[in-house]
């Protein structure tokens, strides 16, 4: 083979060299070409600039930037990029392409200094996953950069031995077994060029990709494992059915019980499935999952104090709720005046714990209503949520139905602002309490603890995010405060000016536990809520800190 | 140092803060540094992550009277050699002393790519809105070029071509924005 110049073949070639695509003839005839005509040659680093370039600098599109994800919204799913049209060139903060993964931890550290010197960073973290355990893990990086509990940046992960398992932040479990390496691409992607990973996917999480050298395997909610060698790449199918595709072939489906083997020339072929191989990641999940599920007998005891607490009016945990039931039992034991709830449209999904139930809100009308009577010095809302996205101008956690005097609304704008509103005696005096924006990209897809406390007693309005305070507001308006009929992820808008589109203003995400009290619950109790409730037991798994940062980050003036 | 950052942070913490600040500025130079060798994106970002590491622990030697970035791009085409030693086709690719003369052209060429590749965000505002779709959809929200087949209902080929296809119009682009910019010099 030979490629002349200049040529629609040189055009090709380049174009495969810079996709990754040009096999070993197209490279040789290229290297041929460019080592002996010098014309050849700076055509080819022109090309191959202008690529490099659109890859590395987001500033490019700053005028484009979003129009196009703006034409064709890619429902927010937690493993969409979620990135901003990119600020202009500042100094390679804002690059996506950032160092090891554990190594961008010092990012975190410094990011104070990032943030006064680009002056333009929004967000505090881009971390995709959490290193969650690990287990005789030597790495090939600095080692006391990767503290169980980090938060991972897009990154590689380079284990020598031992085992490490990783948590995206869309659910899926990854381990690893050293020698391997894993590059960590989005909350839904991972990359392994070599070693061994097994990965669990929830349904939360599905359409997890893991890439490898020769083949990709895109995860419809399962359990698979890849060894990649030199000499091959394997797929092993435990549970459920994944997609797998090699090259540019067609997508081809693999079911549990079954493997296949993809060597050098990308030949395909049935192998006997070999659980062994990954027995030892198997464990280190299995290992976490017991500890999800002390975890989770924890919240239960909890939970069982909480029921009899005399100023719970409602609490709805989704643990016994039968998928078939339209009805959600109210556990709150001690005021039998809230009656159980309806639930309209809305779909069970896995919760914070594997097989725990949690209500999923897509849809337009998916809602759940409830009456709670009564009026009140002071109210306390608190609901573990994962948010898929703010699509909607106002997106509702706990509505009443329309909007007359005393009654509450609880919801998060566009922006990530939580929002409580409550009407006064004429329309001009009600009162907005909004927090900074607290819900950003980073946390969709992660479970989270928001609250907020009423007090019609103490006037004041408090916002609560993972159980830490976010912000405080004077209350001016006088209780008694109301609730009666109302929705959980909707609102009926009532008699309320039906004003397109605010009076849409469904939530989209999976709720997985509501309390309501009739009294202004305390800081320590509203932490204690959070602790109790909190999945994981490391409290690096939750967003915690990055939400604080992102608060504390607000204090100085931000750029919109 | 700003005063918000916490006080406790020792030596190596400063270090690495002081680490961070200079290859984070010399991050996206760097990649395209090793990209002219290895353009494939995911190759060249995984080179640019051992770098890193690299960079990282032989940190200790960089004498700060001198430039960061061409301190770096040494260590960085040494990784780039050896990570083609594993990967025949590259090694192919750049044989017979190819990847130093396309490196050290490039740096010869510094100036007039420049030159050029300023005009490239008015090049990419002015594509029309299908091709700006692609071109953005594939580098700036980096996604595969199979996702953006099927997010615009076209054939893989087909996208990959459109990809081709106006890469070199955006070539064409820079270079006719940068004739017309000469005279006025």
């Amino acid at each position: 083979m030979k490629i002349a110049f200049p040529s629609r073949e040189f055009e090709d070639a380049v174009a495969a060299v810079c996709h990754g695509l040009a096999g070993d003839e197209q490279m040789r005839a290229l290297n041929e070409l460019l080592r002996t005509d010098v014309g050849a040659r700076d055509e080819y680093i022109v090309r191959v600039e202008l690529h490099s370039r659109l890859s590395s600098d987001p500033s490019v599109f700053a005028v484009s930037g979003g129009t196009t994800t703006a034409e064709a919204p890619t429902q927010n799913m937690p493993g969409k990029d979620h990135r901003k049209p990119a600020p202009m060139s500042t100094g390679g903060a804002a690059w996506p392409l950032a160092l090891a993964a554990c190594l961008t931890l010092l990012a975190v550290a410094g990011f104070a200094y990032w943030h006064e010197h680009s002056g333009t960073r929004e967000t505090t973290s881009t971390a995709v996953a959490v290193l969650a355990s690990t287990a005789d893990a030597q790495w090939r990086q600095p080692s006391d950069l990767c503290p169980v509990g980090a938060a991972l940046e897009p990154g590689w992960l380079r284990l020598k031995s031992g085992l490490a398992q990783v948590v995206f932040y869309s659910g899926a479990r990854v381990v690893i077994e050293g020698p391997a390496d894993l590059r960590l691409i989005s909350p839904q992607e991972a990359y392994c060029s070599s070693g061994l990973a097994s990965a669990q996917v929830p349904p939360q999480a599905r359409g997890f990709r893991m890439g490898t050298p020769r083949m990709s395997v895109v995860d419809p909610g399962t359990e698979f494992g890849v060894e990649v060698k030199n000499s091959g790449t394997q797929l092993h199918v435990f549970k459920g059915e994944v997609k797998f595709q090699v090259q540019a072939a067609p997508k081809q489906n693999l079911l549990a019980g079954d493997a296949v083997e993809v060597d050098d020339a990308e030949a395909i072929r049935t192998i006997p499935i070999e659980p062994a191989l990954f027995a030892k990641a198997f464990e280190l999940q299995q290992r976490s999952l017991a500890m999800q599920g002390v975890r989770r007998q924890q919240w239960r005891a909890a939970n069982a104090r909480l029921n009899a607490d005399p100023s719970l009016l409602v609490h709805f945990d989704f643990e016994n709720s039968d998928p078939a039931e339209w009805m959600v039992h109210n556990e709150a034991s001690q005021n039998a005046a809230v009656p159980d709830a309806t639930l309209v449209g809305g779909q069970w999904t896995e919760g914070r714990w594997p097989q725990k139930h949690a209500l999923e809100f897509r849809s337009l009308s998916d809602r759940m209503r409830l009456n709670v009577p009564g009026g009140f010095d002071a109210v306390t809302f608190a609901a573990w949520v994962n948010v898929e996205g703010l699509d909607r101008p106002f997106n509702s956690l706990f509505m009443a139905d329309g909007f007359s005097q005393g009654k509450i609304h609880w919801q998060i704008r566009n922006g990530g602002e939580l929002d409580l509103g409550i009407q006064g005696p004429t329309r001009e005096e009600c009162q907005i309490f909004a927090s900074p924006a607290v819900v950003g990209p980073e946390q969709f897809g992660r479970w989270m603890h928001l609250a907020v406390v009423i007090d019609g007693i103490g006037k004041q309005v408090t916002h609560y995010v993972n159980g830490v305070a976010v912000s405080r507001h004077p209350l001016k308006l006088e209780p008694p405060f109301l609730i009666g009929d109302a929705e959980l992820g909707n609102w009926n808008p009532g008699k309320a000016p039906k004003t397109a589109p605010y009076f849409i203003r469904h939530f989209s995400g999976v709720m997985d536990e509501f309390a309501l009290f009739k009294r202004a619950l305390s800081e320590q109790e509203i932490a204690r809520l959070y602790s109790d409730g909190n999945p994981q037991n490391d409290p690096a798994f939750s967003n915690r800190e990055s939400v604080s940062q992102k608060v504390s980050q607000l204090a100085r003036p931000i750029i919109p | 140092m700003p005063s918000n950052l916490p006080q406790s942070f020792g030596d190596a913490a400063a270090a690495q803060q002081r680490f961070l600040a200079l290859f984070l500025r010399s991050e996206r130079e760097i990649f395209r540094y090793i990209a002219v060798l290895v353009p494939n994106v995911i190759d060249a970002e995984e080179i640019v992550q051992q770098t890193a590491l690299e960079l990282w622990a032989k940190f200790d030697l960089y004498d700060p009277a001198r430039p960061f970035t061409p301190w770096a791009c040494r260590f960085a085409l040494n990784n780039a050699r050896q990570w083609m030693e594993r990967r025949q086709r590259w090694q192919i690719l750049l044989a017979d002393g190819l990847a130093e003369e396309l490196a050290r052209r490039r740096e010869e060429l510094a100036p007039e790519l420049e030159g050029r590749l300023v005009h490239l965000e008015g090049c990419v505002a002015r594509l029309p809105r299908e091709q700006r779709a692609v071109v953005e959809g594939y580098y700036y929200r980096r996604r595969g070029i199979e996702e953006l087949a099927e997010e615009s209902g076209r054939s893989v080929e087909a996208t990959y071509k459109t990809l081709q296809r106006v890469r070199q119009i955006l070539k064409c682009c820079v270079e006719t924005a940068a004739k017309m910019a000469e005279p006025a010099a």
